[in-house]
């Protein structure tokens, strides 16, 4: 076997809070994206204020991992007020890099706040070499890829440039060109970019012609057609092509998701940052595990493909007629503590569960079981046969170690 | 002086276009230029450009596209054709054919369409090399005041036309009717539109071309009532577009337009002018298509 000088990619997750920050990198996300109070694009995101972001940064350092802020708004005029002094702060608190596309905000954030490492957003639709070699003179690190640009086009895009490359690899996408779609402007008054996406493209149209005048002649009138026009994308996974993007000499890969929640943050980095270190420790040997799937599937909303990375997406890549039932798991608590012991684990409940009920734990590294739940008790010691109360804290013996940190979910009913 | 750019559908046409008064035609051809009524041959576009000169007129060429590698390879030929035939200026929204720009003597407008809403932008582009930009239709009046009196170069307003508001790279039209198993077309020629659950008024205009799928504003944009007051604000660089109005009809819209021009420039755009401006492009206004002030009159507020 020749040993090649594969680079390793970094997993880089989203962090809509500071809970969700300690669990993506927790769960193995090299680095992570946050929003802070303003310039970003998603406002009903848990955004962070600057304790925060300190706190975040010191337990990423712990783990060697970054944090990015993402501040990719499209400014109007006087949005851009006060973003030298943010950007100075942000650096001044060890943030590594903002994710920015608005070159307003890149030439305040370059010439206020030197030092701090400026990636370009996908909101400004890098789809070739020239493109990246434009921001590269510009003294920008990174660019992050339009979500269009397919994977023969990304590594043409590799072998004429040297600035990192971000790709998503996970997660909803618009079904726009990013930045390029104010559907939402236009039809709820919300700025698509400006972090008030209404989601418009997700609606059911009617779609007609008008051969009379004004008079709407709509193409499902004859019957036959029952289903609506609409523009909604599935999600994205990448998780049978990491070879692909490490081979294509991808930088970074990006995990979409801001407004998600741990279950998904600890899931979907979990096994990302699995299938990358098995792919760096033996490519030869390298196989994508079913498991891997399969866990994906547990956290995901809506049916995966691989976006425009093979193919420009078809019919089958939006979501039309009813939907394929996804298996619905729930997160339903957290490990606080473990007793060797007594095999027993303290959890906090995040969603109720019941004596009885086959519930299943992992945790970083990929450390997975099942099991019934036997018996509980709450806090005061007492046996209860359920768990009804949000963040309550409970006991029950587990049949396997666990550690503090680690997640268990339940098929929904 | 005002200037009053329109696009065009045809040779014909566009002669009448700068009978009429236009002081700049924006065309293209389909393969590097978005949204355009016509795709001009290379000969058509020198043609016009030469008659346009010989005239004391101008011509902008459309390279607005989002350019992915394959079209990045066969630009520098129509760059330098461009540069043979010399339009007054490109109209480029891709960053990368900007960075190819430094290798041609050709001067460009930025135009990225929704991304162009702030001074500092323009300003950005303008140390780039633009001359000029296209302001995006979502920024109110009150916010373009701010702008005008930050931006180094001419801002463009389309001040009559369609207003793109989603471009997606897939074939969405197809997409569902390969799932509903209908024939249908899919080009602008169809004359599809879209209505909103629970707005069964309103009618978005949708089609696609080989850069993917365009969706355009319910109503199309008619500013004549307003044309005095961007005016006065230094707004004297007017864009109409003819995607959606053909033949003679648009060349009415132009003339419309052309009078405010010169009555503004005279002292004498009164209401009676105003009126009968604003009647003449009424009647030639397509019947299925409504027109409104898009965002202009919003209070910027009003948009969260």
């Amino acid at each position: 076997m020749t040993k090649r000088n594969l680079k390793r990619p970094e997993v880089l997750a989203p962090a809509g809070t500071l809970e969700k920050l300690k669990t993506a990198i927790h769960y193995g996300a090299d680095a992570v994206y946050i929003g802070g109070d303003a310039y970003g694009l998603r406002s009903r995101a848990g955004n962070f204020s600057f304790e925060e972001m300190e706190e975040g940064v010191a337990f990423a350092k712990q783990y060697g991992a970054k944090v990015y802020v993402a501040a990719n708004m499209v400014t109007h005029e006087g949005n851009e007020k006060g973003a030298g002094d943010f950007f100075k702060k942000l650096r001044d608190i060890g943030i590594s890099a903002v994710i920015v596309s608005d070159p307003a905000l890149i030439e305040i954030c370059a010439t206020e706040a030197p030092g701090l490492e400026i990636h370009l957003s996908t909101q400004a639709s890098a789809t070739n070499a020239e493109t990246l070699k434009f921001w590269q003179n510009e003294g920008l690190e990174r660019v992050v890829l339009a979500r269009e640009v397919s994977m023969e086009e990304l590594a043409e895009i590799r072998r004429n440039t040297d600035i990192q490359i971000e790709a998503f690899i996970h997660g909803a996408m618009c079904i726009s060109y990013s930045g390029r779609c104010t559907l939402s402007n236009h039809m709820s008054m919300r700025d698509a970019n400006r972090g008030g996406c209404s989601q418009s493209c997700r609606w059911k149209y009617d779609l007609f012609d008008m051969p009379f005048a004004q008079e709407h002649r709509s193409l499902t009138e004859n019957g036959d057609v029952t289903e609506e026009f609409s523009m909604s994308a599935v999600d994205m996974t990448m998780i049978e092509h990491i070879p692909d993007l490490i081979e294509n000499g991808v930088d970074s890969l990006k995990i979409e998701g801001r407004m998600k929640s741990i279950h998904y943050v600890s899931t979907v980095a979990n096994v990302y940052k699995a299938a990358v270190d098995s792919y760096i420790a033996d490519p030869d040997n390298y196989v994508c595990k079913q498991e891997w799937i399969d866990e994906l599937w547990k956290a995901a909303q809506r049916e995966l493909a691989t976006g425009f990375y093979y193919n420009v997406p078809t019919e089958n890549e939006q979501l039309f007629g009813p939907r394929r039932k996804i298996p619905v798991y729930k997160f339903i608590g957290e490990v606080l503590s473990y007793d060797e012991t007594t095999g027993i684990a303290t959890v906090r409940q995040r969603n109720h569960f019941s004596v009885g009920d086959e519930i299943e734990f992992y945790g970083p590294n990929f450390h997975h079981f099942e099991q019934t739940i036997t018996e509980m008790k709450n806090d005061e010691g007492e046996s209860i046969d359920r768990a009804p109360n949000p963040m309550m804290i409970l006991t029950l013996p587990v049949a396997q170690p666990v550690k503090p940190g680690d997640m268990i979910r339940k098929k929904k009913d | 002086m005002i200037e009053v750019i329109a696009t065009a559908e045809s040779m014909a046409q566009a002669e009448e276009l700068l009978a009429a008064g236009v002081d700049t035609l924006y065309i293209g051809e389909e393969e590097y230029g978005l949204r355009l009524p016509h795709s001009f041959t290379r000969t058509e576009q020198k043609q016009l450009i030469e008659s346009a000169h010989a005239k004391g007129k101008k011509v902008n060429i459309a390279v607005n596209g989002i350019m992915h590698p394959d079209k990045m390879k066969k630009i520098p030929e129509y760059l330098d054709f461009l540069a043979e035939v010399k339009p007054d200026n490109i109209v480029v929204g891709d960053t990368g054919v900007i960075f190819l720009l430094q290798n041609y003597d050709l001067s460009y407008i930025y135009d990225a369409e929704t991304l162009v809403t702030n001074a500092r932008q323009i300003n950005f582009w303008h140390k780039k090399g633009a001359v000029g930009a296209v302001l995006a239709r979502e920024v109110p009046f009150e916010e373009m005041k701010t702008l005008k009196q930050h931006v180094e170069v001419p801002t463009e307003v389309l001040v009559y036309g369609a207003t793109c508001i989603h471009q997606s790279k897939r074939p969405l039209l197809n997409n569902y009717f390969n799932y509903t198993k209908q024939t249908e077309e899919s080009s602008k020629d169809r004359g599809l539109f879209i209505s909103e659950p629970k707005k069964a008024e309103t009618h978005y205009s949708i089609y696609e071309d080989q850069h993917g799928t365009h969706i355009f504003a319910d109503n199309d944009v008619n500013l004549i009532n307003e044309v005095d007051e961007l005016a006065q604000t230094g707004y004297q660089t007017w864009k109409l577009d003819g995607l959606f109005t053909p033949g003679n009809q648009f060349v009415e819209v132009a003339k419309a337009f052309i009078s405010a021009k010169l009555a503004l420039e005279t002292g004498t755009w009164d209401e009676k002018a105003q009126l009968a401006a604003q009647q003449l492009i009424q009647k030639n206004h397509p019947v299925e298509r409504g027109m409104d002030t898009g965002f202009y009159h919003l209070d910027p507020n009003a948009i969260k």
